[in-house]
């Protein structure tokens, strides 16, 4: 096997990735998938965290109590996103309807130290974005009052707790999860499942548009040409995954190992592109090989994701930088798969190169 | 009647073809993996998804406490002495001594926090819901009732608050006034309801389940609810029904991509154009064994999942318009790399268009956009109108059908067979709709029909911008909205101006500037009358589509923006379009801000 002659198939799949613009098109697929999640954090944040949003936190809001005095009456007033009036529920029911209200909240004359619940009833407006962020806003004071009936009604009880106190939290952090568990490890993986799709394309491309007799009747064989397109998609898998890191960086996410997370991925990437370059091989057609590929590669991703500190799991702590040693460990893992997938690819890219050079 | 027939010959012929093609061991193969896919699924619900684990490190002194905290894997516990924990305060997130925590002022420890809330919160409800006095547990029970309002989306688009701000004197209606019945105080189910339901909510909030709940019909409790159960519905649900739902779809549509580009591989599409057959039978034809097999998958879908048949129906258009783009995306594509990342960047797009509006199912009026909301409602057991059915499918039917009329007009050899770029075939598919014989009549009805696309973008625009607080919002969406309806507008004359430039006579110049002015304000009314009159009405609408009253002053806008692109193309030629759209924008821009908005002046 010939450095120059792989590189010259490298050289070539990029050319015509080039021509073709696209590689425009990826680069324009991520941008708009870094905007919408961008976009998306921010809308999910003022759903979730009203104060987050400046113009929402100013406001107070306009609620009617109607029914029995209570001490939810007096959190409601000390409240300072709240402004309480007492009305005949009718009334308030009205007004809200005319938006003049936020919330309408009826509270019955069942006793605190009842056997009984008390059951309140709360009116909201349908379908709409304030109307979520009223309800938030009343959960915290509805907990509050809830607390202060089950300690009334303490001596009914019966099982001991383990007691932790926790103590109100600072705010934020509400999507902390979501990015770094949910978003960074699937975008950052994305260029790996992107390049072993293309691999395939490459190499059933020289099939079906039968220009592969061309190429192996230059000094290239046939394994150098199976490699060099490998070498091509592996490339792109640093790239793609090193742009997410900075678009995600742009966009004010902090990531640690940034770089040992590349390392990660383009060794695990080299599993996927080399299990689509067998799957290519064989069906020597797209649609056969893409179906199948894609199939296999949902159980393969599943079946990895059941592991325990599988290379997914490990992106994330990486990122959050709760990595420890066994991320060496998991790499050699991964390591002696990609040696045994490679030598297997090898063996069969030479005996079918042998059919072909014959034949 | 023969039409019919021929449309059945080829389905057949596509069966058959799809199917010899994928006997090659493909068969057996996929069985296997399909088999293999199973026992993965059953394994993955057993150990759980490991993606989160160990994300935090929590120190605490208690075995107690760090057993309740080791159930969740998110967290690495460390068990150590109160003096040890203090001096290495700065390597855990969070550490818990005697049972008070205590946390480090990071978005990492908060998030930790809020997670520990979670599952402790989990755990004093799973002994709370085995105590016999279920109310002295949860003594406080909420009977959340909405109430509609008449005024819904008109009023939060413009910026207005939920209520006007607080005054001394309570608020007075100004209608009539219904009586509304004074709830009874009791509840009306049994505790021991109750206390299962609180047990299946609590035993609820694992990981997957969170997700397959969105599926399974809503809980015997009605209304009722206790604090810590009022929140808004997580948005992530209907992320599982774009897997569930739109992913299959996707993947269909790759076998028909897939069966159109390999007839101009191996060139087999001559042997069909040259039977007597018309195109549109060989198209409807080819299409057809595809809709058939992906209207079967959501049905078998929905049976499994045991939701009302009538989730098949926001379904259809969404089909029809998957198939329209794979249609034409294996028309256009060149070779298969081509092909993968033109159809990922339109799933993406298309897959965002539904999703993004869902999430907000349940709170706002937006989400109509997306047939997706109307699947949401219809698990959650609320119902639908025909007008929403429309509202939000309507798009849909509108550009699928544009893009197959295109598709089929381009449906022949020259056209299959060329190796041209990407762009310039664009220009050649769109050509080939403007009949050189008719070409003022063919712009008129181009860029009538070019409304749908954009009405689609916008909308697109519309639910990304909706996020930003209020100025920038409007701003974006004034810029993008005028830049999208000016490319609409000036594409059908630059490509007429591309085939044949010495056709832009002055005189031809202003009469086909007239007559895509024309085209475009009649489709645009047409379409608002139809459907989108709820958006229209708003702030947000009136710079999307302008408004529905005065007609000559819009018309003039549309006339003059086309102009200037026009006058650009004809005297800098195809380099003067970029720059012919910038002027033609701003000019579009400063006509809303004083028209519409009357900021100026």
């Amino acid at each position: 096997m010939k450095i120059k002659h792989l590189s010259i198939i490298a050289k070539k799949e990029f050319k015509g990735l080039f021509n073709e613009k696209t590689i425009l098109l990826a680069v324009l697929l991520q941008l708009f998938i870094a905007l919408f999640s961008s976009f998306l954090m921010v809308g999910l944040t003022s759903m979730y965290d009203p104060s987050s949003l400046s113009k929402y936190s100013h406001s107070r809001y306009s609620i009617a109590y109607a029914g029995n005095e209570s001490p939810l009456l007096t959190s409601l007033e000390a409240s300072s996103d709240f402004h309480v009036y007492k009305m005949d529920l009718s009334t308030a029911v009205a007004a809200l309807k005319e938006r003049k209200l936020a919330a309408v909240i009826y509270v019955p004359d069942t006793l605190p130290d009842a056997p009984d619940p008390i059951k309140i009833t709360l009116y909201t407006l349908q379908n709409d974005l304030q109307a979520a962020i009223v309800d938030v806003k009343l959960k915290d004071i509805f907990l509050k009052y809830e607390q202060g009936l089950r300690e009334i009604r303490a001596d009914r009880l019966k099982e001991e707790l383990i007691g932790i106190q926790i103590p109100k939290s600072g705010g934020g952090g509400d999507f902390y999860e979501f990015v770094y568990g949910l978003l960074i490890p699937l975008l950052v993986f994305m260029p790996a499942i992107i390049a072993s799709a293309l691999v395939i394309d490459l190499i059933t491309e020289e099939y079906q548009h039968e220009t592969l007799e061309t190429l192996i009747s230059t000094p290239i064989t046939f394994v150098e040409m199976v490699w060099g397109k490998v070498i091509a998609c592996e490339l792109l898998v640093p790239i793609q995954a090193g742009a997410w890191l900075v678009l995600l960086m742009i966009n004010g996410i902090a990531i640690q190992n940034s770089g040992l997370i590349l390392l990660q991925v383009i060794v695990t990437s080299l599993i996927l592109i080399l299990l689509g370059t067998l799957t290519a091989l064989h069906y020597r057609e797209r649609t056969a090989a893409q179906f199948i590929f894609s199939t296999a590669l949902v159980v393969v991703i599943l079946f990895a994701l059941a592991l325990p500190s599988n290379p997914l799991n490990l992106l994330t702590r990486l990122a959050v930088g709760t990595a420890a040693g066994e991320q060496w460990l998991v790499l050699g893992i991964t390591l002696a798969i990609v040696i045994l997938l490679s030598y297997i690819t090898q063996r069969y890219a030479e005996k079918i190169g042998k059919s072909h050079h014959t034949g | 009647m023969s039409t019919l027939t021929d449309i059945a010959t080829i389905a057949r012929w596509e069966v058959k073809k799809s199917f010899s093609m994928m006997s090659r061991d493909v068969l057996p193969l996929s069985i296997i993996l399909f088999v293999l896919l199973m026992i993965v699924t059953g394994f993955t619900a057993q150990t759980g998804l490991h993606l989160q684990d160990g994300m935090y490190q929590v120190g605490v002194d208690d075995p107690q406490i760090a057993q309740l905290l080791a159930g969740d894997a998110r967290f690495s516990v460390y068990l150590l002495d109160a003096p040890i924990l203090n001096a290495n305060r700065n390597s855990f997130d969070l550490i818990i001594i005697q049972g008070i925590v205590y946390s480090s002022a990071t978005d990492k420890a908060n998030s930790a926090q809020k997670t520990l809330e979670r599952d402790y919160s989990k755990y004093v409800n799973s002994i709370y819901n085995t105590e016999n006095d279920l109310f002295a547990a949860y003594p406080l029970w909420i009977d959340t009732q909405s109430v509609k309002s008449e005024l819904t989306f008109l009023a939060t688009q413009s910026g207005q608050y939920i209520s006007a701000a607080p005054r001394r004197i309570a608020p007075v209606p100004e209608g009539e006034i219904k009586t509304v019945p004074t709830p009874s105080p009791a509840l009306a189910i049994s505790p021991e309801d109750l206390r299962s339901e609180l047990v299946q909510s609590n035993a609820k909030n694992t990981q997957i389940s969170r997700y397959t709940e969105a599926l399974s019909t809503s809980s015997s409790m009605g209304t009722f609810k206790t604090p810590a159960q009022l929140s808004p519905p997580l948005p992530f649900d209907s992320i599982i029904l774009v897997f569930v739902f739109i992913f299959p779809l996707y993947f269909t549509s790759q076998f028909f991509m897939m069966s159109i580009m390999n007839e101009r591989i191996e060139r087999k599409g001559e042997i069909l154009l040259s039977t007597p057959l018309r195109t549109s039978s060989i198209i409807i034809g080819k299409a057809l064994p595809y809709f058939i097999g992906m209207v079967a998958i959501c049905s078998g879908i929905t049976v499994y999942i045991k939701a009302s048949p009538v989730i098949i129906l926001p379904l259809i258009p969404v089909i029809f318009f998957f198939l329209a783009n794979a249609l034409l995306i294996g028309m256009l594509s060149r070779s298969f790399k081509e092909l993968s990342f033109i159809s990922i960047f339109f799933s993406t797009v298309a897959t965002s268009y539904l999703f993004f509006p869902s999430i907000f199912a349940n709170v706002h009026v937006i989400s109509l956009i997306s047939p997706l909301t109307l699947i949401v409602l219809t698990i959650q057991g609320s119902a639908w109108t025909i007008t929403d059915y429309l509202y939000s499918t309507s798009l849909f039917w509108l550009t699928g059908a544009v893009l197959f009329y295109i598709a089929a007009r381009n449906f022949k050899d020259e056209r299959l067979f060329s190796e041209k770029k990407l762009v310039s075939r664009m220009r050649e598919f769109l050509s080939e709709i403007l009949p050189q014989k008719y070409p003022f009549l063919s712009l008129f009805l181009l860029s009538g029909f070019a409304i749908p696309f954009v009405f689609m973008v916008q909308m697109m625009c519309l639910v990304l911008f909706f996020n930003l607080p209020m100025p920038y919002s409007l701003v974006f969406l004034l810029l993008f909205a005028a830049l999208i309806e000016e490319i609409a507008k000036g594409v059908g004359i630059y490509t007429i101006y591309s085939r044949d430039p010495a056709f832009l006579s002055w005189k031809n110049l202003v009469m086909a500037c007239a007559a895509t002015a024309i085209g475009f304000l009649v489709g645009e009314k047409l379409l608002l009358f139809v459907t989108l009159a709820q958006i229209s009405d708003s702030v947000f609408g009136s710079i999307l589509f302008l408004s529905l009253g005065s007609l000559w002053l819009p018309l003039l806008l549309h006339f003059v923006c086309v102009l200037i692109v026009c006058c650009s193309l004809k005297i800098w030629g195809r380099k003067g379009f970029v720059p012919g759209l910038a002027i033609a924008m701003v000019v579009h821009c400063l006509y809303n801000l004083y028209f519409i908005l009357g900021w100026i002046g």
